[in-house]
Order: structure tokens, then sequence, then C-alpha cells
């Protein structure tokens, strides 16, 4: 069956009562790269919480390949990668550890050749057996990008994937998302700027 | 997916030992404190040591329970989890995990405590020891179980460790009470059999509602 992909109709999501959207509609295609952008505080991250299934919307519905979130609560989650700021990696586990372990979680039986594949295409191959809490910010912030390379998925939710990396990492992840769109996945991104190396097909804006 | 959240929460704690030694040391300690504070015979201390040692093992099973959320809370790590594997999924693995590394403690190191309070004619004698472990064993997975919802609701209402205690003590009590009684019917020669039966129907209740409403509250808490 052809992916529908993501579409949220009518979606309304207030915080401490603060309405952020109002009947908001959003479509996300497979094989298209979508960049959110807004100010801060505009309800970038709740709408992309909400579309994660984190969050529930005061209003609205939200459908992948045509049924309801809801409704087939593993499916969509199997099919789903979200990356929030937090980096939801364990600070006593080694890199390795942490990543074999969402891998598991995804089903994948071995996953030493896709970690030893992340890992080395980001540079901190020889690092896999040291502590989560040992690296520098920005090694810990390439082990969660790992996970994008290591857990199947079709659909990416990440906000702001591309804050404190250096030029290299941030154009490996550009062609990583182009990859993967490609292949017919689909992408919903944040950036507070945009992102040269990266062809965005579709741009929403959020205002406050 | 069950067993790759076990293995995880297993591992976690084995490089944060310190953590499950904690409630481990202050339950040896709680009980060890009576024969100085109160009196060193035997008669007074087997009259206490039920519910000196159900107290404490209480005490030590609330005082380990704020790691095994909090932290995976701050690290978004909760989040991830109940989004891939679901909410009652990682509620059950992580009661699991808890009674492994704290409940179950106290069941092997229980018999050291029945020496220390006399419960026993001697060292030939060691059915009020094992009276004293069954009830354990059937007692602390209730315990954990049961503050497994307390802490995932103090996690919902961004609330410290204070709130689940205020939860979670009331709830304790019937645990308690047959914990207790237990051993004081073995020690006095009385049938045990039907408070044990007691614990385990808590056991199985707590075993259904639980794992569903700690995974509940565990995805408000995220909301």
């Amino acid at each position: 069956m052809t992916n529908k992909g993501l579409l949220a109709s009518d979606l309304t999501i207030s915080r401490a009562e603060h309405v952020l959207l109002e009947g908001a509609e959003l479509e996300l295609a497979p094989s298209t790269v979508t960049y959110l952008y807004g100010e801060n505080g505009a309800g970038k991250t709740s709408l992309m919480r909400c579309l994660s299934g984190l969050l529930q919307a005061d209003s609205g519905k939200i459908h992948w390949n045509g049924q309801s979130i809801t409704s087939l609560d593993s499916e969509y989650f199997q099919d789903l990668i979200f990356l929030a700021h937090a980096l939801s990696m364990k600070a006593e586990l080694t890199i390795y550890e942490n990543l074999s372990f969402y891998a598991h979680l995804r089903g994948v039986k071995d996953p030493r050749a896709l970690i030893d594949k992340a890992t080395l295409q980001l540079g901190i191959g020889q690092l896999q057996n040291r502590r989560f809490a040992e690296l520098s910010a920005g090694q810990q912030h390439k082990v969660a990008l790992c996970r994008l390379v290591i857990e199947p998925a079709k659909i990416w939710i990440l906000d702001e994937p591309f804050v404190n990396l250096d030029k290299g990492t941030r154009h490996w992840l550009a062609n990583l998302i182009q990859d993967f769109a490609k292949q017919g996945g689909v992408v919903l991104f944040t950036s507070h700027h945009e992102i040269a190396e990266l062809a965005i097909d579709q741009r929403i804006g959020i205002e406050h | 997916m069950f067993s790759a959240l076990l293995k995880r929460e297993l591992m976690v704690a084995r490089r944060n030992w310190i953590g499950i030694v904690i409630p481990l040391f202050f339950f040896v300690m709680v009980v060890s404190l009576f024969p100085f504070g109160v009196s060193p015979e035997a008669p007074t201390l087997q009259k206490i040591a039920p519910g000196i040692i159900w107290v404490a093992a209480l005490l030590a099973t609330l005082l380990s329970l704020e790691q095994f959320y909090r932290s995976d809370y701050q690290d978004g790590s909760l989040e991830q989890t109940l989004l891939i594997a679901g909410p009652t999924q990682v509620a059950s693995a992580k009661i699991l995990a808890h009674w492994l590394l704290t409940g179950l403690p106290l069941v092997i190191i229980s018999p050291l405590l029945g020496i220390l309070m006399q419960i026993n004619h001697g060292f030939t004698d060691s059915t009020h020891t094992w009276v004293l472990m069954l009830s354990l064993l059937l007692g602390t997975p209730t315990l954990c179980l049961i503050g497994a919802i307390g802490m995932s609701l103090a996690l919902a209402a961004n609330r410290n460790g204070m709130l689940v205690a205020i939860l979670v003590l009331p709830l304790y009590v019937p645990i308690l009470i047959f914990g207790t009684s237990t051993v004081t019917a073995s020690l006095e020669n009385f049938s045990y059999n039907g408070q044990l039966a007691i614990l385990a129907a808590l056991l199985m209740i707590a075993l259904v509602v639980s794992p569903f409403a700690a995974g509940r509250a565990l995805k408000i808490s995220v909301s």
C-alpha cells in the first residue's frame, strides 16, 4: 500500500491556557522535507510533540497513512523517530549500549554493523565503548543523530537537529535527510536558520 | 522489546550501584538499631521484629523509588521508550527491574535480620525465617507495583518524592498489616496461611492494575 504520509487537520494546541495553534492544517507527504520555522515560544516544539503523539491536542485529527495515529499507536510509533531537545541517552551507558538499546526496541536483532557504520561516519567510531557522560556536548549530539541511521523508520520529526553541529556533521545530516526523503521518507524539522546544504520541499511558519 | 527495556534498567543500575546499595543499607541499619535502642532481650525483640522489619522494608522501597523514574524523565529517554514500546510495557519493565534490584535483595538479606531480631529459637529452627522471607517475597513486589503508580503520578504532577510518600503510604497499610501479621502468627504458632493468601491476592490485584495505571501516568508526565 502506498504511504499517504502524515495529515493533521483542524489542529488546536494550547499550553498553560495560551493558544499556540488554532485550526492548523498540515500535510507531510512522502519524499518531502518540511522546514518548520518560527520564533522562540511560537509553538514549534509543541506542534512536533503533538504530531509525535506525546502531547494531546485540544482538538483536531492526525492521520498517518490514512488512519488516525491514536487508533494504531504501535504501527505509527514504530514508523516514527522523534528527536527532541533532550538527547534521550543514559549517562551511565556507553555509546554502543545506548544505540543498541534503541535498535533492539525497533526489532533490529544485530545492530553491530549499523552502529559501526553510523559512528564511523560521524567520527566517533573509536569512542563506542566510552560512557555517554564522558563525551563532549558535540559528541553527545552526534550519538543521538546515529539513531537516524540505526533505527528503521518512515517518518522523522527532528527538533533543532542542526544545533551545535560542526560543518562536516551538518553536511552529513543534510545528506542523510535528503537520502531518506528520496527513499520515500517523510521529514519535518525545525531550525532557527535555513540550512543551505538541504533542499527543502515545503516551508511552514508559525507566528505568535 | 520488554527484555531490551529490562536489560537496560539492569545495566544502568549496575553502573549506578550505589543507588541500589543505599536502600539495602538503610533497611539493615534501621532494623539493627532496635536491639540497641529498645532492648537486646529475645522476648522483646521477637515481639517487635515483624513490625520493625516490615516497616523498614516499606521505607527502603519508598526510598529507592525516585531514582528509578526521575533520571529517565530528566534525560528524555522516558518519552522515547514510551513512544516506541508503549506505556504499559515501559512501566512493567521498570517495576520488574525495581523489584529485582531493591525488593529481592531485601528478601535475601532478611534472614540476617531475623537472626539479629532473634525471631528463631536457636540456629537449628528456621521456620519463622522462612515465613518472614515468604511474606516479603509476596509483599515487596506489591510495594514496588503500588510505588510505581505513586511515582508516575508525582512525575506527571512535576512533584518530588514527598508527594509519592503521601500518595503511596496509605496504600501500603494493608500490605504492612498482613505482612506483619503473617510473621506474628508464625511466631505465636498460629496458622499464617490466610495472611499469606491475602498478600498473594493483593499482589495479583496490583499486578493487573499497576502496570496499566503507572503507564498511563507516565504518558501524562511527558505530555
